[in-house]
């Protein structure tokens, strides 16, 4: 079975043999050796220098002094105080987390000290609220936003357009954030017949320039105007309230019925049936006051609105 | 396809190793696909097509499942049996036995793959499977305990060749880690739901003390075990080193234990252990390649064989992807290295260059050689092999190449500062430039794939045209 190999006479097998498998009697590789004691070296150094063995509740912290890091650690009443250590991980972390916000800081304090006309103005300043504003919106906004803010139809509002809700100056988007929203408008079943629904939803159509039943459309204008009471929360103009951040019916702009979208005449009328019978009461923009702090909530404020869409 | 016709009074007991051989076919197939399938979602989200049980999370332990324990136990199943059988010229212990280790390993497979589609899981990393498949693990690994202790005292050579030694390890270490990192408490005889008798960073550290192992005694020493009969019975040669082959083993066996908590490194758990894994990772490296060593220097001699053997070629090659997995293990486990590569694609990379270059090479290797012998037959294509071989070299090829690239570019991105002290990056430009990386490592495995349903066919083939009369 073995290999008639006989160039190598030299080594001789340890004389078992298994189902035709011998053992060569090799010492082992001097590399081999070698490289095992250099592991087994740099093991040893490692515990110099790191936390490494436990001994009861304790455990050695590496050599006094060679392996130390020394960072500011700030207490809950806001005292600060250098620390110095043996290596851990934990002060690993305070360590490089401090450098960054040390650079971060006079930026953030020149934001939360001037009005927001004032960090628009200045070009530096807005370098920061772009670079650190791309972050936090990509990672607090964009889950429902979008990347780069255009929103989605039927969930969230586009915040690049013209259009806002809730009031686009600095103090509305402020508000807004801090605050959150809570969409409500209520569902008409109750109040309208099928038919009122469909005229409603015509005359709601007309005030766009899309595509409706002008006669239907007419009893729609009744219905909004009168039973319905569509004009309390939309206004008698249909231009909605930012107050109450009720929909201005009358620009192209649409979040919870897809008209846009919507190819035939009879879809685009089904887009606002559903939002009629249905009502849009499922937004809902979360409070981010405790979840941010107020500098990054006024600088996240300063990028929506000069950096992505531009407020009005 | 042609099965059983075996008789008690054969001299080994090849019925149920070729039972396990087509299993671990099988389930390799099915394993592979479905890698290939939760690898493309990556890539291609809307794969998902809305349907909670084919989604990237319930998919994944599927996958792992199916080729860790499916691919790669079943294989270790019928190599063990044959190897232990052949080298201690005895037939397997325990007759009706092995058969239940059989079916009771394949419910294991199917029940835990049902359970993951379903929702049931631990939550624990190759452990995912719910108390009472557990339980049915522990009965089948007692019973394949027995049946290899058992064949081993039966021996009628003097001395326990060092195949088995590595089996044997493999065995107990298995049986120790799954008992302990599935201590749990059911909510109810009647509930599928239990919750572990560990909590926070104890339960992380003992389930990657669990997971580590595995990788250490499943998916390392087990391989060398197949690694050592069947590279030396394949090349016609004898192992290079007696003496090294006793060293590296002791001091796999001793040193795996303690690296474990590398895979929690800048988390919760104490700083001791993190340094303690870290150089224990290290210290590791030389004996997990003598492995290697051992393997490839039986070779010397006979090198010609690289030219003109394809399963020799599949062996050596899945040696070299060893000793390239476990000299990357070790830098990854350094605290600064870590700190870069940890949760990134890198893991990923390195987990396949090791499942699917090592442990998946490797047997290959071992089953071309085995198959023919299991049904007195010739393989029915040897360039069938040899097509074989190079789709899964292509295919690991582009996998980890891709995963080293999106690996170090995510851990680049997500520590980038910029002048101001802010981030750099938002998570979610790492995710998008990722993407053809993804859409590579999904190719990467196309190609590992249609390796193996060619291998399944070849193998299919060469089946048919044998049979089940035991050479004497």
């Amino acid at each position: 079975m073995m290999s008639q190999d006989t160039k190598k006479p030299a080594v001789k097998t340890t004389g078992h043999s298994w189902d035709g498998i011998e053992e060569l009697s090799n010492p082992l590789p001097m590399w081999w050796v070698w490289g095992f004691y250099i592991t087994c070296a740099f093991a040893f150094v490692y515990w110099l220098l790191y936390p490494a063995w436990p001994i009861g509740h304790m455990y050695t912290k590496g050599v006094p002094g060679l392996n130390t890091l020394t960072y500011t650690a700030t207490s809950v009443d806001g005292k600060e105080t250098q620390k110095t250590t043996h290596w851990n991980m934990r002060s690993k972390f305070m360590v490089e987390m401090n450098e960054h916000k040390a650079a971060q800081k006079q930026w953030f304090d020149k934001v939360a000290s001037m009005p927001f006309a004032e960090v628009s103005k200045d070009a530096d300043l807005m370098q920061f609220v772009n670079s650190a504003g791309k972050t936090l919106f990509s990672d607090n906004c964009a889950p429902c936003h979008q990347a780069g803010g255009q929103g989605k139809i039927k969930f969230s509002p586009n915040l690049t357009d013209d259009h806002w809700q809730y009031g686009g100056t600095y103090e509305d988007i402020h508000t807004t954030l801090v605050g959150g929203r809570r969409g409500a408008m209520p569902s008409f079943k109750a109040v309208l017949s099928g038919e009122e629904i469909v005229q409603a939803a015509n005359y709601v159509l007309s005030l766009s320039g899309e595509p409706h039943d002008a006669g239907a459309a007419k009893a729609g204008d009744a219905l909004f105007h009168g039973k319905a009471g569509c004009y309390a929360c939309h206004g008698p103009d249909a231009k909605g309230m930012t107050a109450i951040g009720s929909a201005n019916l009358t620009d192209k702009i649409w979040l919870w019925a897809d008209v846009q979208g919507a190819k035939t005449p009879e879809a685009k009328l089904d887009e606002v049936k559903y939002v009629l019978i249905n009502g849009a009461n499922n937004g809902v923009m979360p409070a981010w006051g405790a979840r941010l702090k107020p500098e990054q909530i006024k600088l996240l404020t300063v990028y929506v609105h000069d950096s992505l869409g531009g407020g009005k | 396809m042609a099965t059983t016709s075996v008789t008690n009074n054969e001299q080994y007991n090849y019925d149920i190793i070729r039972k396990f051989t087509i299993m671990t076919l099988v389930w390799g197939a099915v394993g592979m696909l479905v890698g290939v399938y939760i690898a493309s979602e990556l890539a291609f989200p809307w794969l998902n097509f809305d349907i909670p049980y084919i989604t990237f999370g319930r998919l994944r332990p599927v996958h792992t499942g199916a080729v860790i324990f499916g691919f790669g136990g079943s294989a270790l199943f019928a190599t063990s049996y044959y190897v232990v059988q052949r080298t201690c010229q005895a037939r397997l212990f325990g007759g009706n036995l092995a058969n239940f280790t059989f079916w009771g390993w394949q419910a294991v497979i199917v029940f835990a793959a049902l359970g993951d589609v379903l929702g049931h899981t631990q939550g624990r990393e190759y452990a995912e499977m719910e108390w009472p498949i557990d339980l049915l693990i522990e009965v089948v690994w007692v019973a394949y305990l027995v049946i290899f202790v058992g064949t081993l005292m039966k021996r009628k050579e003097p001395h326990i060749y060092v195949a088995n030694w590595f089996y044997l390890a493999f065995i107990l270490a298995t049986a120790l880690l799954h008992t302990f990192n599935n201590l749990a408490v059911p909510v109810s005889l009647f509930s599928m739901k239990s919750y572990s008798l560990f909590s926070g960073a104890q339960d992380a550290m003992t389930q990657w003390w669990y997971g580590h192992n595995a990788v250490g005694f499943f998916l390392t020493a087990a391989f060398l075990g197949m690694m050592y009969y069947f590279v030396p019975k394949q090349a016609g040669r004898p192992v290079y080193s007696y003496r090294l082959s006793v060293l590296h083993f002791w001091a796999l066996i001793f040193l795996y234990m303690w690296a474990g908590a590398h895979h929690l490194h800048w988390t919760a758990i104490p700083d001791w252990t993190s340094t303690l894994a870290a150089t224990f990772s290290i210290v590791l490296l030389l004996p997990s390649w003598g492995g290697m060593v051992n393997g490839i220097l039986t070779l010397s001699g006979a090198w010609d064989k690289m030219r003109t053997d394809p399963i020799m070629r599949f062996l050596i090659v899945s040696l070299s992807f060893y000793g390239m997995s476990t000299f990357e293990g070790p830098m990854m486990s350094l605290k600064d290295v870590n700190a870069l590569s940890h949760y990134t694609d890198w893991t990923v990379g390195h987990v396949h260059s090791g499942a699917l270059g090592w442990v998946a090479m490797v047997s290959f290797g071992s089953l071309y050689h085995l198959i023919p012998k299991l049904w007195n037959t010739t393989t029915y294509s040897n360039r069938l092999i040899n097509v074989h071989f190079w789709l899964a070299t292509i295919g690991i090829l582009l996998y980890i190449t891709a995963m080293w690239i999106s690996g170090i570019m995510q851990g680049l991105m997500w520590r980038a500062f910029d002048d101001f002290g802010n981030l750099q990056y938002a998570f979610i430009e790492s995710v998008a430039a990722a993407h053809n990386l993804y859409v590579m490592r999904a190719v990467g495995g196309l190609f590992f794939l249609s390796g193996m349903v060619i291998m399944c066919f070849n193998m299919y083939k060469t089946i048919r045209s044998g049979n089940t009369q035991q050479a004497a």
